[in-house]
């Protein structure tokens, strides 16, 4: 199976690419025609994050001719940790164009095509058709099951990977007679089951790891050599450094590609994936204290009992002093709070203390509330000094 | 003794680090071992299995020996591999970071 413009006489190499690529050119299951698939190659990386950049760098790299990258975000500090294609130079740019200067700094023969916007289902099939592959770096279910679908109905190839904490999981979905991701996963979990990174955290390296897997599974699709992760799910676990190889079988019964397909057209994938109101599941319904208040009745004296439902190592990080029960032990744990005392329980976005103020009351707790915004609103608005993480 | 992998979202819930290892009487089945492992870790109820109906979620697979178990009857017998405990039984969750 060979992806992409067939006809590649037209692809010619100049000298100066011919020395560029040498060590691929030397190699039979490369040599020139294999170069000249790649140079007429068109990939798209969807997200310019953990994923994107090794998988954008190599493939720079390596003479695909012509990269679509597609990130809506700025640079931040957070990034850094693993997102290489960007430096602490670029923190507040668009990552699009941070990661399209560093492309040209390695290759300036690559084609880079920017598209600073949300994939949306409003602009993927259009997008989509105009590259041979995509290659799915993105960071939430929702844009994971719309990159899927918009794969499937354009016939593109889904160069996946995914991860969490010290663990990824890929494939190639949606490749010709392959399973598509919703073979796999028909429905995807209920908000807040799954962490994301930011809450879970991640090993720098490993969206490396998973990168590079992505980028090879791209390389050999344009060549058509060895044998693509097509029907195949890799997972792999970075802290037993252990690589898993699953079988995966197409479904009959998969709405999007199987024999009576129900999705023909994209959907609203924040419906589909019940994010409405993600930032913080049940805010609305739990009370809540602001950071600027909370300060001024600390200073006034106020009986507040503050507590602090984050993980002991977050803690470590930063603290505002308050009394830790992680919101996992909070149940077996109440008898250590006085029902008696008004309590503002704090996380470190909101969305954790939210859960465990709507616990407390299920269980008859009156006077208790939620830090809005959680220790990094308490940072933003009170005290610059407590970092964020 | 039974191999079982969690999903890296359930070992949290579960605190558990790697595998878990689990004692099933009776025939090994995707049941027998999903209802030993709940009856150890409680908290696990409703995150693989529903809760009302008791069928796999359909955002985790059963796999052993490379082969995807996921729509085997529940009360099929698991490989022998993974009844001698050669091979754990995994379930594997979605993730979606990047």
């Amino acid at each position: 199976m060979s992806v992409g413009n067939q006809n590649v006489t037209a692809e010619r190499l100049t000298n100066d690419e011919i020395l560029r690529y040498s060590r691929h050119l030397v190699m039979p299951e490369v040599g020139m025609e294999g170069q000249q698939r790649l140079k007429a190659a068109r990939v798209l990386c969807v997200g310019t994050g953990g994923l994107g950049s090794p998988v954008a760098l190599y493939l720079a790299a390596a003479g695909v001719g012509t990269l679509g990258l597609m990130d809506f975000d700025v640079v931040d500090y957070t990034n850094l940790q693993r997102q290489i294609i960007h430096t602490t130079n670029d923190v507040g740019r668009p990552k699009v164009e941070s990661a399209a200067e560093k492309i040209a700094a390695i290759n300036p023969l690559v084609n880079v095509r920017k598209f600073e916007a949300r994939l949306s289902s409003a602009n993927a099939l259009e997008i989509f058709r105009e590259f041979d592959i995509v290659a799915d770096g993105t960071d939430n279910f929702a844009t994971r099951y719309l990159v899927n679908d918009a794969c499937v109905l354009t016939g593109k190839p889904n160069v996946y990977a995914s991860i969490f904490r010290f663990e990824g999981q890929a494939s190639v979905f949606a490749a010709a007679d392959g399973p598509c991701y919703r073979c796999l996963y028909p429905e995807p979990p209920p908000p807040g089951l799954v962490p994301s990174c930011a809450e879970g955290g991640v090993l720098g390296i490993l969206p490396g790891l998973l990168g590079l897997i992505q980028a090879t599974e791209v390389i050999k699709l344009i060549l058509g050599s060895g044998e693509p992760l097509v029907g195949r799910l890799l997972l792999v676990d970075a802290m037993a450094m252990r690589f898993r190889e699953l079988r995966l079988r197409k479904s009959a019964e998969c709405p999007v590609c199987g024999l009576n397909p129900t999705v023909t057209e994209l959907m609203d994938y924040d419906e589909f994936c019940g994010v409405r109101g993600e930032e913080a599941p049940g805010a609305a319904a739990v009370p809540e204290i602001q950071p600027e208040e909370l300060k001024r009745r600390l200073e006034a004296g106020e009986d507040i009992f503050v507590l602090d439902v984050r993980e002991p190592h977050e803690y470590q990080v930063c603290n505002l002093g308050g009394y830790l029960i992680p919101v996992g032990q909070l149940a077996e744990r109440v008898g250590e709070l006085d029902a008696s005392r008004e309590i503002v329980a704090h996380c470190k976005g909101g969305v954790r203390s939210a859960k465990a103020v709507e616990f407390l009351r299920g269980v008859g707790f009156t006077k208790v509330a939620s830090l809005a915004g959680g220790i990094h609103a308490w940072s933003d608005k009170v005290d610059p000094t407590v970092p964020k993480y | 003794m039974i191999r079982v992998v969690l999903p890296p979202n359930l070992r949290s819930l579960a605190r558990v680090n790697g595998e878990v290892q689990i004692d099933v009487a009776g025939q090994v089945t995707q049941r027998a071992v999903l209802d030993a492992l709940e009856d150890r870790y409680p908290v696990l109820r409703g995150t693989i299995r529903d809760h009302v109906t008791q069928r796999r979620r359909p955002f985790v697979r059963f796999f052993a020996c490379e082969q995807d178990l996921s729509h085997e009857p529940p009360d099929t017998a698991l490989p022998h591999r993974v009844v001698e405990g050669d091979e754990p039984f995994l379930i594997v969750g979605a993730i979606a970071g990047g």
